[in-house]
């Protein structure tokens, strides 16, 4: 099983280079190389994450992770899915500027956005959430670890852990980068009870989390209802671009909202109906939205849970 | 730079905890000590059980929400006459008994009877259900779960909008397609979070106290269709789908209680509203 095929040529070199890099931090992963980034627009970088799930491969790298860069600080918004891979964000950031990264902020409680975090603890930063994100995380982390660790092996799992928000957002407000001010707006329930979005107004960007999923498929752990309700009302914005939670780096506002928009009617009016037939749950999960299978990545992997979440949420209506 | 050798050592040892992640995924290799045989002990004591298809249950293949796992029970339609009790168990849950239905004269025969709620499991483990029927023999189906975090990981996904309505009880009946059919099915839900205990509460770095429904009672025009003790080995916001014998009015009444003492009721809307 143990043959050197496992590992691709390029995944074997990246590997050296990094342990020549960095060989002698603490939790220095034995991988650690600037992650691939784009600049969407001046100063604004993306890292997109793959479509999967946790695993041992991919270290948890399969969400958005984002940097601004202003004048005087940097922030960063989300850390993807590991201490190893927040590392990875942190070489990418310091490829392209040695400014203080004063700011790490996480869209929403998920691991796949937050177990970075760890990797920018040595910069002090002020570690920025919704208002409910503390309380979110705190009720989940031991779950959120064990998962964590069993999906993707304590190797690349190492120094994650939870690190806890220290300025609750719960009004909209601005963050100063110099020169470039970032705008942070709690929204209610919707993808999960602490969605938080984040607009470059220099730039005109938004950064949505997971509130726009594009490909993989979108998962509910907050409210479907309340999903759909902010969409009404974000649609109505005006942005530049958006920076999916899991998609393209970036993508055309508002347009870039239509599937998810599509994806959670179809399971909404769906489930709907199968409670007004008086279908049990069980039932519902075997049929709801499966017009949408073929439509989205990781469809198997999630689309019955969502239909068990909008069920348990919609019977009550 | 290190010895490449060093490398492959490294992703080999990644290799090897995919594979036994892999095994460990597999119901066959669970390790964990088989509990049933203390719990059947502590419940039924030396009573025979049989496993002889006059009870089914039905779970899904794949747990896709390990805080929300549908179970149905079924009684196919030839097993007649009255039945006793129904108990349902997780037995790798802390607390492995879900519920214990006692049946009352409304429970109606006739036609095939079930039960379904959703319960939480919090490790993989197996699902029994144990019918006891009139002539006080015991009768087991089981179904094995691989689901895991249901119960340390808190379920509710809006625990505001959750506490707000803490009690408020639908309860519907859903008629047949024929109405002389003598088995019709109804439904209970109860707002509740069913707290275990288990949750840690951040802003007090303590752990939220156990809250959870103790009994429902159900009862169609005045008389008995069950009472159930639960655990909180069952869902938040607990959720009951269940059939009853065909009565006059066929109202159904409902009477929760939980461990704080809080009771809340319900019942079928008025006909004609």
């Amino acid at each position: 099983m143990c043959t050197p095929n496992l590992i691709s040529r390029k995944t074997f070199l990246k590997a050296g280079l990094a342990l020549a890099a960095i060989p002698l931090l603490p939790h220095a992963p034995a991988y650690a190389a600037p992650a691939d980034v784009s600049e969407i627009a001046p100063g604004v970088y993306v890292h997109q994450g793959r479509y999967e799930v946790q695993s041992p491969e991919n270290r948890g790298d399969m969400s958005n992770a984002s940097f601004v860069v202003g004048d005087e600080a940097v922030a960063v918004i989300d850390t993807s899915g590991s201490e190893v891979m927040g590392e990875e964000l942190r070489e990418a950031i310091r490829a392209v500027t040695n400014k203080p990264i004063k700011y790490v902020i996480n869209t929403h409680m998920h691991p796949d956005h937050v177990f970075g975090n760890a990797a920018f603890k040595q910069d002090n930063p002020t570690y920025v959430g919704h208002y409910k994100l503390a309380r979110a995380l705190g009720t989940r982390a031991e779950s959120y670890i064990t998962a964590s660790k069993e999906m993707m092996g304590e190797k690349a799992f190492a120094g994650s852990e939870i690190v806890l928000p220290t300025m609750g957002i719960k009004e909209p407000t601005t963050l100063d980068l110099g020169d470039r001010k970032l705008l942070l707006e709690p929204m209610p329930t919707a993808h999960t009870d602490n969605d938080l979005i984040i607009t470059d107004l220099k730039t005109n960007t938004l950064f949505l989390g997971d509130l726009l999923f594009s490909q993989h498929i979108p998962t509910i752990d907050g409210s479907i209802k309340g999903w759909l309700a902010v969409l009404d009302e974000l649609s109505k914005r005006k942005a530049d671009r958006v920076v999916p939670g899991h998609g393209p780096a970036s993508m055309e506002f508002p347009q870039a909202l239509g599937p998810e928009r599509r994806y959670l009617t179809t399971v909404e009016k769906d489930v709907r109906q199968d409670i007004a037939e008086g279908k049990t749950l069980s039932e519902a999960t075997k049929t709801a939205g499966f017009s949408e299978k073929g439509k989205w990545k990781l469809f198997d992997q999630y689309h019955v849970r969502n239909v068990t979440a909008a069920f348990a949420e919609l019977e009550w209506e | 730079m290190p010895h490449p050798m060093k490398i492959f050592v490294r992703s080999c040892g990644l290799a090897a905890i995919a594979a036994v992640m892999l095994v460990l995924a597999m119901p066959g290799a669970y390790a964990e000590e088989d509990m049933w045989p203390i719990l059947k002990k502590q419940a039924f004591g030396d009573r025979p059980i049989k496993e002889d298809g006059m009870v089914v249950l039905e779970a899904p293949q794949k747990v896709e929400d390990a805080a929300l796992v549908p179970l149905t029970v079924r009684v196919p339609p030839e097993v007649k006459g009255k039945l006793k009790s129904l108990t349902l168990f997780i037995d790798n849950n802390p607390d492995p008994k879900v519920a214990t239905l006692t049946f009352g004269p409304a429970q109606g025969t006739g036609g095939e009877r079930s039960f379904a709620t959703r319960v939480r499991v919090d490790n993989f483990s197996h699902a029994r259900a144990v019918l006891e029927t009139e002539d006080g023999s015991l009768h087991m189906a089981t179904k094995f779960l691989a689901a895991a975090g249901g119960c340390a990981a808190m379920q509710a996904k809006d625990p505001d909008a959750d506490t707000a309505d803490i009690g408020k009880t639908i309860v519907r009946v859903f008629p047949p397609a024929l109405e002389s059919n003598p088995i019709w099915s109804g439904q209970v839900m109860v707002k509740h979070p069913n707290e275990n205990g288990m949750q840690l509460d951040i802003n007090t770095a303590k752990f939220i106290p156990a809250r959870y429904v103790k009994t429902v009672t159900v009862k169609r025009d005045g008389e008995l269709v069950f009472k159930l003790d639960g655990t909180f080995s069952i869902s938040t916001n607990p959720n009951f789908r269940f059939t009853f014998g065909k009565g006059k009015e066929n109202n159904l009444n409902v009477v929760i209680v939980d461990t704080d003492g809080a009771v809340f009721k319900g019942q079928t809307q008025p006909k004609g509203s």
